[in-house]
């Protein structure tokens, strides 16, 4: 009898490539029909695989995904693979769903979550991406922007740290951990970074087909002219000191590519290499040149010259002219700045990796420091439009520097450590990120080693998750509370110092401590001590405690800044444009609010 | 015009032979949209064979069914060997005349998928696989039975063990 076409037929190479076309909850619903489609899809390595890499787009690094893409099929349990990451993804939106919804337990959870690393970085990008409508837009996004740091943080540590322990790091995944440390996104990625500078020495041989034949100093010169020309030129002199020019990535992926001189040295001297030219930063006073050099025993022209005293080489400039530098000008700029000529060889030639890495610590420094001079007073909420986050940019900055010093006792005991780093670093910690507790343990106690200061930190961290952990005590409106006018998620503006702020939290009557309010002159007030004070989130990122009379609430159709709703998940959900309120999420703390 | 099998006289023509016995004129190219004809042409050195193709595994409707296919799609660009080589992207977007095309019964629908698979025609078989992968999509064990006349042969210590095995898809 003829066998008539049916679905649970048909020769398994078709049915399996039915059910490459449908999601993995489809393939398991129709796994359970009978046993025929069953034996075809409940472990079939192609389907499973085929479902990891269309479901998950990124995977932890000890997961070594592209070594088992690039192995036999059956070497992985695709299928095990998958529900691993799907548990993970469920997991990871559990966590995230908790810390939105939890006030304490926090900083436990989320490094539950970091723990997974790059496995969660997928779920955690869409989370950070959720609709404008959401209930609690600004929470979600908050938090998961949170974790997202916190994983992508841990990975530019590790990088720092090894080049701190003496291990050979390329020059421009060193300068891209500062960006993998301050912003987030998809593509603030080190796998997407360098495959954009493949990508530029890809075009340098489509653009010179010859080039592979041109002498070491063709090759470099027809390298920074192609380079010059793609826009790799500098930055003009009223952007100079610009946060941004620091951050390599943002120097590759910007459409001016405006950036300080050391890193478009990096630039040059990453797209060289893949070129199979030796370049190197030289670290020069108050500028970086680059030094290409001609392989061994012959000339930058080429010829065969064997060479005993080192390798032939030259100065290029990339930022601006992208011209070659007579060694004798250099020479003669050093004499003019006093440097004494026995101390020249050190300006002369090639840096080390971890001294570009200190140096742009410092850059960061110095841009930051330009950034606030010229801020101050005028904008509260300046931070807001410049990208990197500046709080981030000096954290990144403080912590490159601990741990590119790496663990040299002569560093690690130098006063510039224990007196301008570490004291930034922490600051910057308990102030704007609290939730890197972890990070300190792991990777800044152990730098510390015995010393009286590290002793002290364990005790206040181990304070902070103590204090993390335990549920907050509800402030509950009641008789004695009547006069408190304004509820946790007021917007306002300051009636003497003008600046936009939200209420976070209040007390019927001043509560702060006796020295306080003698410092601020809560008695000088027209109302005094004894009126409502209001915990407040201002737009310039600070927090602050501020009396009744000086809060004054915006006018109906006012919308917040931008700013405040960066800040403003900390404590809320969204915006209510018809209360023209935030709405709480600080609930288990003011419950009538 | 293009809709029906009719051959224009311009191209130069095949003979194919239905698997009962039905003998179907079709435009060369048309023709070699299926790249087993594609192959067996060319092992007549490239000249266009004089005599009769047998298509011993497709029948005369199907067959038809399947030049019509080819005739709407005479003008594609030709797929890559290796296109599906990343199937990230693969979807179950279907274009609104295939759609259309492949409004049949089921029993057509899987003779369709046979003979793309047999006849070697690539974006058809494609095209049957997506219109199947749609048809499972978001339905229950019990009704995918239902939809394609499937019987249910585990036992119910199977059925327990699978249900224990894919728990972790329920939850969602």
């Amino acid at each position: 009898m003829e066998v008539r076409p049916a679905l649970a037929v048909l020769p398994a190479e078709i049915l399996e490539a039915i059910f490459l076309q449908l999601d993995y909850y489809s393939v398991v619903q129709a796994s359970q029909a009978c046993k025929h489609i069953r034996n075809i899809t409940a472990h079939a390595p192609v389907i499973w695989r085929h479902l990891c890499l269309t479901n998950f787009n990124y995977w932890d690094p000890h997961r070594h995904i592209q070594d088992k893409i690039a192995a036999p099929l059956s070497n992985t349990d695709w299928r095990e693979l998958f529900i691993e990451r799907y548990q993970i993804d469920k997991d990871t939106r559990h966590c995230l769903d908790r810390v939105i919804n939890t006030p304490h337990g926090r900083l436990q959870l989320i490094s539950d979550v970091a723990n997974y690393g790059y496995d969660a970085k997928g779920l955690l990008l869409r989370e950070w991406n959720c609709p404008d409508d959401a209930g609690d837009v600004l929470a979600r996004r908050f938090y998961a922007h949170v974790m997202l740091q916190r994983i992508q943080r841990e990975e530019a540590l590790r990088i720092w740290m090894h080049v701190g322990s003496g291990n050979d790091v390329p020059l421009e995944k060193v300068l891209f951990a500062f960006d993998l440390f301050t912003r987030v996104g998809d593509d603030v990625d080190l796998d997407v970074f360098t495959s954009k500078l493949d990508n530029l020495a890809k075009l340098m041989v489509a653009y010179h087909p010859n080039f592979h034949d041109l002498s070491t100093r063709q090759k470099a010169s027809a390298l920074a002219m192609f380079l010059h020309e793609r826009g790799f030129n500098g930055a003009p002199d009223d952007a100079y000191r610009n946060l941004r020019n620091s951050f390599i990535g943002l120097a590759l992926e910007s459409e001016d590519h405006h950036a300080l001189p050391l890193i478009h040295v990096a630039i040059y001297c990453a797209v060289a290499s893949r070129l199979g030219l030796d370049a190197r930063p030289c670290g020069y006073i108050y500028h970086v040149y680059c030094i290409v050099y001609a392989p061994e025993n012959h000339t930058l022209d080429g010829a065969y010259k064997p060479n005993s005293d080192g390798l032939d080489s030259m100065y290029l400039n990339p930022f601006g002219s992208g011209d070659e530098v007579e060694r004798s000008e250099l020479e003669r700029t050093l004499r003019d700045a006093g440097i004494p000529s026995e101390d020249h060889g050190v300006y002369l030639s090639a840096a080390p990796v971890c001294e570009m890495a200190l140096r742009t610590s410092r850059n960061i420094l110095n841009a930051v420091r330009t950034f606030r001079h010229h801020a101050d007073g005028r904008h509260h909420d300046a931070w807001a439009s410049v990208v990197p986050d500046v709080d981030a940019a000096v954290y990144a900055a403080v912590w490159a520097f601990v741990m590119v010093s790496g663990r040299s006792q002569a560093r690690l005991a130098s006063m510039e450590m224990w007196q301008r780093y570490l004291p930034r670093l922490l600051e910057s910690f308990q102030t704007y990120f609290p939730w890197d507790i972890t990070l300190l343990e792991k990777y800044l106690l152990p730098y510390l080693g015995s010393h009286p200061g590290a002793v002290r930190l364990a005790h206040f961290m181990q304070d902070l998750m103590t204090t993390d952990a335990q549920p907050k005590t509800p402030h509950r409106r009641g008789p004695e509370s009547s006069r408190v006018s304004f509820k946790v998620g007021q917007l306002f503006k300051h009636a003497r110092y003008g600046y936009e702020g939200v209420v976070t939290g209040w007390d019927p009557a001043c509560d702060a401590g006796e020295e306080w309010i003698s410092h601020m002159q809560v008695d000088e007030l027209p109302n005094g001590r004894n009126q409502s004070f209001y915990h407040i989130l201002a737009c310039d990122k600070s927090v602050r405690y501020v009396a009744e009379e000086n809060i004054r609430p915006v006018p109906p159709e006012t919308q917040p800044s931008k700013a405040i709703c960066m800040l403003a998940g900390r404590h809320f959900k969204r915006w209510d444009p018809e209360a023209r309120m935030f709405v709480s999420n600080v609930r288990h703390e003011y419950p009538d609010d | 015009m293009a809709a029906n099998a009719q051959p224009t006289d311009a191209q130069p023509k095949i003979t194919l032979v239905s698997s009962d016995n039905q003998k179907i004129l079709v435009d060369r190219d048309i023709a070699e949209r299926s790249v087993l004809l594609k192959h067996m042409i060319q092992d007549f050195g490239g000249e266009t064979p004089d005599q009769d193709i047998p298509i011993h595994n497709v029948n005369e409707v199907v067959l038809k069914k399947v030049i019509e296919w080819c005739e709407h799609h005479r003008a594609d660009p030709p797929a890559t060997a290796e296109d599906d080589s990343d199937n990230r992207k693969k979807s179950t977007d279907i274009e609104e005349w295939d759609q259309k095309f492949m409004q049949v019964d089921q029993e057509m629908l899987f003779e369709i998928i046979l003979a793309a698979n047999y006849l070697d025609i690539k974006p058809l078989l494609d095209v049957g696989c997506k219109t199947v992968a749609n048809m499972i999509k978001g339905k229950s064990p019990d009704e995918i039975r239902k939809t394609f006349n499937i019987t249910n042969d585990f036992t119910p210590e199977e059925e327990d063990q699978i249900r224990r095995e894919n728990e972790w898809a329920e939850d969602r």
